[in-house]
């Protein structure tokens, strides 16, 4: 008897419980926000969520922050299941694959109803998400790639450091007198340059534009990265493999991928992202352009942005809160995060971003739009970079021939592309 | 075949709703899961509109994914090498750890180590034997004298994988054969050693053959953990951004589901994965019938 008791009272502290979860207020509504990044970006985007909740009462805003990973996983399941969370982070890369499926909710009528409220943004920002029926997605932050450097290393060597006139082979000259063997022990100790050149983003897409050459056709239908100067900007940077400046892919593993954090490389080519990383690191490091190629100066933008479900049942709602965090104050919060660049120019030229970590030059980050091209965005885009970055790690641990290989990828990397037409 | 006793009348009752549970989960997560997917491998489905049918068109695909072909033969080309390294090595460790020697307990606990140690943390490890520059491995290689080896590049990265599974396999290998070694009667080998027959004798003619169920249940088992063998090999070839130098079976199948947008196509190769299993399982049944001894 104690025992059917004791099940009974479990039942009914438990609807009584689930009575407790639903929405207190009248007209109160609660929307879900869900992105990737790292545990520390959780605490910024509460106090993001928490000053927004001031401001609105009747909206609570849930943050869910996932890696990387296991965000695209859960974004998945949450959509296929028909529980779509309200806000969610777009790359901007993927963002076609997403729009084109008709998993996201037009915000031109939102932006008409707002007029100029797109006026402070940086507009090269804003290309990435614009379609023929409108904005289907609103930049967050961006990141330009700049060329990280670390004084200490440079000093040592005597070579002075990079400005905004060097070229590739500038480069290459001061990588290989970075290169050190400290204990003479026929180990490099210390690399002239590390670098990602799995993804197009830090280094490979900014060789290739300077190189005069390009990435992809507009009309998404044609791989470019094998034609004109492309060919030129992969031999550079097989070069940086096949001289030993730069760790091959393999090598960069058992380092734990980033080589400049672990103070082993004397430069990077690398978004602001990693600039929290750096610091932490405490390693002396400043920024320059990126370097010159024959056929003029180029770096990749990219943003990070945010999109609304397409069947969000709280759109009103979630526009109001990426109003908020795209509004100044918004954005001053998340220059505090140090991870980006805040889209609003207002924010990105004052005190909140220049001066957020005192001696680093970050005026070089703001500059390098003059010369940024937006990182391309294109549906299939995940299986195209995989099939290119897959494809050519052989390439650079000096297993396989460039030139062959390369032609091998872009045939399949043109299939991708028209698998997904 | 009948074994024990049989439950009657009110033992039954109790025995299936003990089992109630187990053939709740059975259903909805295994069956259920597996015929869903064995019907959206008829469909197109991103998961974000409405599956669409696609008739055979997923499974005709898979002829031509050069990338899932290549993970379908890496798959097997690791089971190749992953069962019978499991099966010999464990089965050789049981019968050394079957004899009456000191601090065998030690050394059993030494190899059964690994199967209670998460794959992430003892994945770390072999980076740390395996690095090229930092490599315990090519450090002992070159004091040797010989030119240092790339263990994790696309080249020997299969076989370095290979060995790092069987190691963290013998150890669940070598309890079953354990089991199986202490079932033998002991009469056995005395009479056979009063008869003059040598230790090696003694292995093929008496213990190899009596060990046969616990061989086909280790067989059995790591086929089927190499057909979804995926944690380490990922671990120790992941190259930045979810990249792998040995993409297996498994990870062709995930990425094609949650970052390719193609969950048909996934279903398709799960489903191929599936009756692979299917197929050998039939076979190893097959092998049982006609040369497993029990007793």
């Amino acid at each position: 008897m104690k025992s059917k008791l004791f099940v009974l009272l479990v039942i009914a502290s438990l609807m009584l419980a689930a009575c407790g979860s639903k929405p207190a207020a009248q007209g109160s509504v609660e929307i879900t926000f869900t992105m990737w990044g790292a545990p520390e970006e959780l605490t910024v985007w509460q106090a993001v969520v928490d000053d927004f909740h001031k401001a609105n009462p009747n909206i609570t805003v849930k943050v869910d922050v996932s890696d990387w990973d296991s965000y695209w996983t859960k974004l998945n399941t949450l959509i296929a299941g028909g529980t779509p969370p309200d806000v969610f982070a777009m790359d901007a890369p993927l963002f076609l694959d997403w729009q084109s499926r008709g998993a996201l909710l037009n915000l031109q009528p939102y932006i008409d109803a707002n007029p100029g409220f797109l006026d402070g943004f940086y507009p090269q920002t804003l290309t990435a998400y614009k379609t023929a029926d409108g904005y289907y997605g609103m930049p967050r932050d961006f990141q330009t790639i700049v060329l990280f450097y670390n004084k200490d290393m440079f000093d040592a060597a005597g070579v002075s450091y990079p400005t905004g006139d060097w070229t590739y082979d500038d480069l290459l000259a001061a990588a290989k007198k970075l290169t050190i063997d400290k204990d003479k022990d026929g180990k490099i100790d210390q690399y002239g340059i590390w670098s990602d050149t799995w993804d197009m983003e830090l280094l490979w897409s900014e060789a290739i534009w300077s190189y005069g050459g390009d990435i992809i056709s507009s009309d998404h239908t044609k791989t470019l990265i094998g034609e004109g100067g492309a060919r030129d900007a992969w031999k550079f940077i097989d070069s940086l493999y096949k001289e030993g400046v730069m760790p091959t892919p393999t090598t960069s593993g058992e380092f734990g991928f980033d080589l400049f954090q672990s103070n082993m490389a004397a430069m990077t080519s690398i978004g602001h992202w990693a600039v929290p990383g750096y610091v932490g690191a405490k390693i002396n490091f400043d920024v320059a352009p990126m370097p010159k190629g024959p056929a003029g100066q180029a770096t990749s933008v990219n943003s990070a942005g945010f999109v609304i479900s397409k069947d969000s049942k709280n759109a009103d709602a979630a526009f109001e809160f990426i109003k908020f965090a795209l509004s100044e104050a918004g954005q001053k919060r998340l220059a505090e995060l140090g991870f980006a660049i805040p889209v609003l120019k207002s924010v990105a030229e004052s005190d909140a971003y220049l001066k957020q970590l005192g001696t680093l030059n970050q005026q070089v980050f703001l500059d390098s739009i003059a010369f940024a091209r937006t990182k391309p965005v294109f549906k299939g885009y995940e299986e195209w970079a995989g099939i290119v970055g897959d494809g050519l790690i052989p390439v650079f641990d000096g297993e396989a021939e460039l030139n062959a290989t390369l032609d091998e990828l872009i045939a399949a990397a043109d299939k991708v592309l028209a698998a997904n037409k | 075949m009948d074994y024990g006793l049989k439950p009657l009348g009110r033992e039954k009752l109790w025995l299936w709703l003990m089992l109630v549970p187990t053939i709740i989960g059975l259903a909805f997560g295994t069956i259920g899961s597996l015929l869903a997917t064995l019907g959206l491998s008829f469909f197109d489905w991103d998961l974000i509109n409405p599956p669409t049918w696609a008739g055979t068109e997923n499974y005709a695909a898979l002829f031509e994914n050069k990338n899932y072909i290549e993970a379908f033969m890496n798959t097997l080309k690791f089971s190749a090498l992953y069962v019978p390294g499991v099966v010999i090595i464990s089965l050789l460790l049981a019968v050394l750890l079957n004899r009456k020697i000191r601090g065998v307990g030690i050394f059993r606990t030494i190899y059964f180590l690994p199967t209670v140690t998460s794959a992430v943390a003892t994945a770390l490890v072999w980076n740390m034997i395996y690095g090229k520059e930092t490599g315990i491995l090519n450090f002992m290689l070159e004091t040797l004298g010989f030119a240092p080896i790339c263990w994790l590049c696309t080249n020997n990265a299969m076989m370095s994988v290979v060995i790092v599974n069987i190691w963290g396999a013998i150890g669940e290998g070598m309890i079953i054969f354990l089991a199986g070694l202490t079932a033998i009667p002991r009469d056995y080998y005395e009479a056979s050693s009063l008869d003059g027959a040598n230790d090696f004798q003694q292995f093929f003619r008496i213990t190899l053959p009596l060990v046969t169920p616990s061989i086909f249940f280790q067989t059995l088992m790591s086929a089927i953990n190499a057909f979804q063998a995926y944690d380490y090999i990922y671990m120790l070839t992941r190259r930045g951004q979810g990249d792998s130098s040995v993409p297996v079976a498994v990870y062709s199948i995930y990425r094609n589901a949650f970052h390719f947008f193609r969950m048909g196509d996934a279903s398709a190769q799960a489903i191929q994965l599936a009756l692979l299993v299917a197929v050998f399982m039939a076979i190893m049944f097959w092998w049982e019938r006609n040369y497993v001894v029990y007793e």
